[in-house]
């Protein structure tokens, strides 16, 4: 028996958005909407695709939630993330517990801490928050300078082979040879005080990254650490990718489409970045999103081992790091970051996966075909 | 007559790689020549493996060639410069057998028939226009234009390759067995309109398949090729009625019959050639098909047979005609 396929609420709500999409787009290129109705008609069945898998929903929901903490969360935070309440009322025995009122006698004011405080009194929610910011933005510039770098490579040496796929290939499995998070250890305790000389030395580089991390002015002596870090899980991050590229390249490339190319003259440029990309972009994205996870969960164990982001910038494996001499008394230090850690890495997962089957055309067909098959059930109603 | 394109002593030979040095080579095409004239089909017929679409691809320097020489126009195609070999992938242009995996499946049908046109700097007006006019010259319309393959039947993928050609207007069409994949019905439709096209456009065609019938139909003048060899060359129609060499009249016995009692007699006759075809990586010395053939004599062994003239443009390479 064929399962039947009723639209829900959400497939109401993905067919506004395509359409939405598409109006959009259409502003800009006028008639677009009518030339890429197949192309929305895919946008909408993947839609459909997200919309059977619960736990694809799921993992987006934590990941936009997670997006927009790391957006909006440093303006969010009730308290800063360098504000140290133990300078003024050294009375109180931090770390404090959730739910604690403290007064602070300078500035005439009452912090409460709905999660619990640090051992500086330090609002943990409030550098949770700022954590949030943190983690996005890494994750994010080591996807984003990573992976090209490592799809790039791939595509080189997968589309020309011989000479040039051994040179790129074998330096690859240099960079694969050692353990990730050991080459990384090594790096991010070697570069930090090259990046510092480097970063105060470019004034506009400088406050692009105090602005993306949204630090004070004074935490720019802590920035090559961090750098460092974002240096080191790059150069740990390409190999895979243009390994990736590089398997799939061999096999897209015989296909006859990109001989016909050839036969019409195109450069390998344009070959390889319009005809062969768009081709096997699908399971590298799914690896993108698995591993926006992984570069949170690894940023975390780096800054968990002390290196990386340095107090008092504000980071969630810090947090736990610092916390560990208080456990299990103040157990909100560990239990919090952490609990945030894991529901990130879970969600960019489940999403992944959901990616996975959203991505495979297979999935597309059945739906179109159960789609078809009710809206025609409705209109002979 | 002018030839359009002249292929004199083609070699391809590919590499076997051991671990360390080259073991050996397949010699996938093995010294030809022939040429082909402005407005007629050259058909190329064989086995499988025979080396037909290696001679196709060569030809368009899409596989480079390991030895001799291949004239287009009076150029040496070889010898090219970069602007040249620009202008030559615009008047040269190959057709291939698989429609599902031709076509990009990421680009829209307006996409794949304007991707060439910007890229050679052809000038159009109206892009939609230019592209509706040559989906409708191959049979399709205007609602197909901002579809992708995956939408359409095999048969209508072959006639947007076909579109997609005719876009850069070329002198030569490689057609590399356009046909076998598809029913018998679309490989009529698809026949057709490729020689409407050719009568109208005066397009040359090198028209390489294992379908005899198909090439019968095509072709103005056909060669048998036999393990990277040429061995036969004639007019379509003296190649069937008077096949000279003792391969082609094996291929065309194998042609299946209606009539029962010719079957029978064609079966006779097939059961002549023994054997299957040898590899080509360690071809026989001297006539490639001595060891199967029902003629073969003591110099068959020993030398290769030269292609000699037996009629007005037919010509043989068989120790049966040749003088030794």
């Amino acid at each position: 028996m064929q399962e039947e396929y009723k639209k829900g609420i959400l497939d109401r709500l993905a067919d506004k958005f395509v359409y939405a999409l598409g109006s959009f787009i259409s502003l800009f290129k006028k008639g677009w909407k009518e030339k890429n109705k197949s192309k929305m008609e895919e946008w909408r069945l993947m839609l459909y695709a997200l919309n059977r898998s619960p736990p694809a929903l799921i993992g987006l929901v934590l990941v936009i939630g997670f997006i927009f903490l790391g957006i909006f969360g440093p303006h969010l935070a009730p308290w800063k993330y360098n504000y140290f309440p133990s300078l003024e009322n050294w009375t109180v025995q931090y770390p404090a517990p959730p739910g604690t009122s403290v007064y602070l006698p300078y500035s005439h004011k009452t912090i409460t801490y709905p999660l619990g405080s640090d051992n500086y009194g330090r609002d943990l929610l409030s550098m949770l928050l700022h954590g949030a910011r943190t983690s996005f933005v890494i994750s994010i510039i080591v996807i984003f300078l990573g992976v090209p770098l490592g799809i790039i490579l791939g595509l080189i040496a997968g589309y020309h082979g011989g000479k040039i796929d051994e040179l790129i290939m074998r330096i690859t499995d240099m960079f694969l040879a050692f353990p990730a998070l050991i080459l990384a250890i090594a790096l991010s305790a070697v570069l930090p005080q090259r990046l510092q000389m480097f970063v105060q030395s470019h004034v506009v580089l400088e406050k692009l990254t105090l602005l993306l991390f949204a630090l004070d002015r004074r935490e720019v002596g802590n920035l090559g650490n961090l750098l460092s870090v974002i240096f080191a899980m790059i150069i740990v991050w390409w190999p895979a990718y243009a390994r990736i590229t590089r398997g799939s390249t061999l096999t897209e490339k015989e296909k006859l489409y990109i001989e016909a190319a050839r036969a019409i003259g195109l450069s390998s440029r344009t070959i390889m970045f319009k005809h062969i990309l768009p081709n096997i972009i699908g399971p590298i994205l799914v690896y993108i999103t698995l591993d926006f996870g992984g570069v949170i969960l690894m940023e975390a164990g780096l800054s968990f081992l002390g290196l990386g982001a340095t107090p008092p910038i504000a980071d969630w494996g810090r947090i736990v790091y610092d916390g560990i001499q208080y456990f299990p008394r103040a157990w909100w230090l560990i239990f919090y970051p952490g609990l945030l850690v894991m529901l990130v890495a879970l969600g960019w997962n489940l999403l992944g996966d959901g990616f996975r089957d959203i991505l495979d055309p297979k999935t597309r067909r059945s739906i179109e075909f159960k789609v078809k098959k009710s809206e025609e059930a409705e209109s002979n109603v | 007559m002018e030839p359009v394109i002249q292929v004199k002593h083609l070699k391809k030979y590919f590499p076997i790689k051991g671990l360390f040095f080259t073991k050996g080579h397949v010699k996938a095409v093995d010294d030809i020549s022939f040429e082909i004239y402005k407005g007629e089909t050259f058909g190329l017929v064989g086995e499988s493996g025979c080396g037909k679409t290696t001679t196709g691809r060569t030809i368009l320097r899409l596989i480079e060639p390991t030895a001799g020489e291949i004239i287009f126009e009076g150029k040496n195609v070889m010898k090219f410069s970069k602007e040249e070999m620009k202008e030559f992938r615009r008047k040269a242009q190959i057709m291939f057998q698989d429609p599902y995996s031709s076509l990009n499946p990421r680009q829209t049908v307006f996409d794949i028939i304007m991707e060439p046109v910007k890229f050679h700097g052809i000038e159009v007006d109206d892009p939609e226009e230019f592209v509706v006019k040559l989906l409708e010259s191959v049979g399709l319309n205007e609602m197909h234009l901002y579809r992708y393959p995956h939408e359409f039947s095999g048969g209508q993928r072959q006639r947007i390759a076909l579109a997609r050609l005719m876009a850069l207007k070329p002198q030569f069409i490689v057609l590399d067995e356009p046909t076998s994949a598809l029913d018998v019905s679309v490989q009529a439709n698809i026949l057709n309109t490729l020689k409407d096209l050719q009568s109208e456009y005066g397009f040359t065609y090198l028209f390489i398949s294992h379908d005899l019938g198909v090439v019968k139909y095509m072709s103005h003048r056909i060669g048998v090729m036999y393990l990277g060899k040429l061995v036969e060359i004639g007019p379509s129609d003296r190649i069937f009625e008077n096949p000279l060499h003792p391969y082609t009249q094996m291929l065309l016995s194998a042609i299946p019959v209606p009539d029962p009692e010719l079957a029978q007699e064609l079966k006779a006759k097939r059961k002549m050639v023994k054997g299957e075809p040898p590899s080509p990586i360690n071809p026989p010395t001297g006539c490639r098909f001595h060891p199967r053939c029902p003629f073969a004599k003591e110099i068959c062994k020993k030398e290769e047979p030269p292609l000699v003239k037996v009629e007005e443009n037919h010509y043989v390479a068989c120790w049966l005609y040749a003088k030794s």
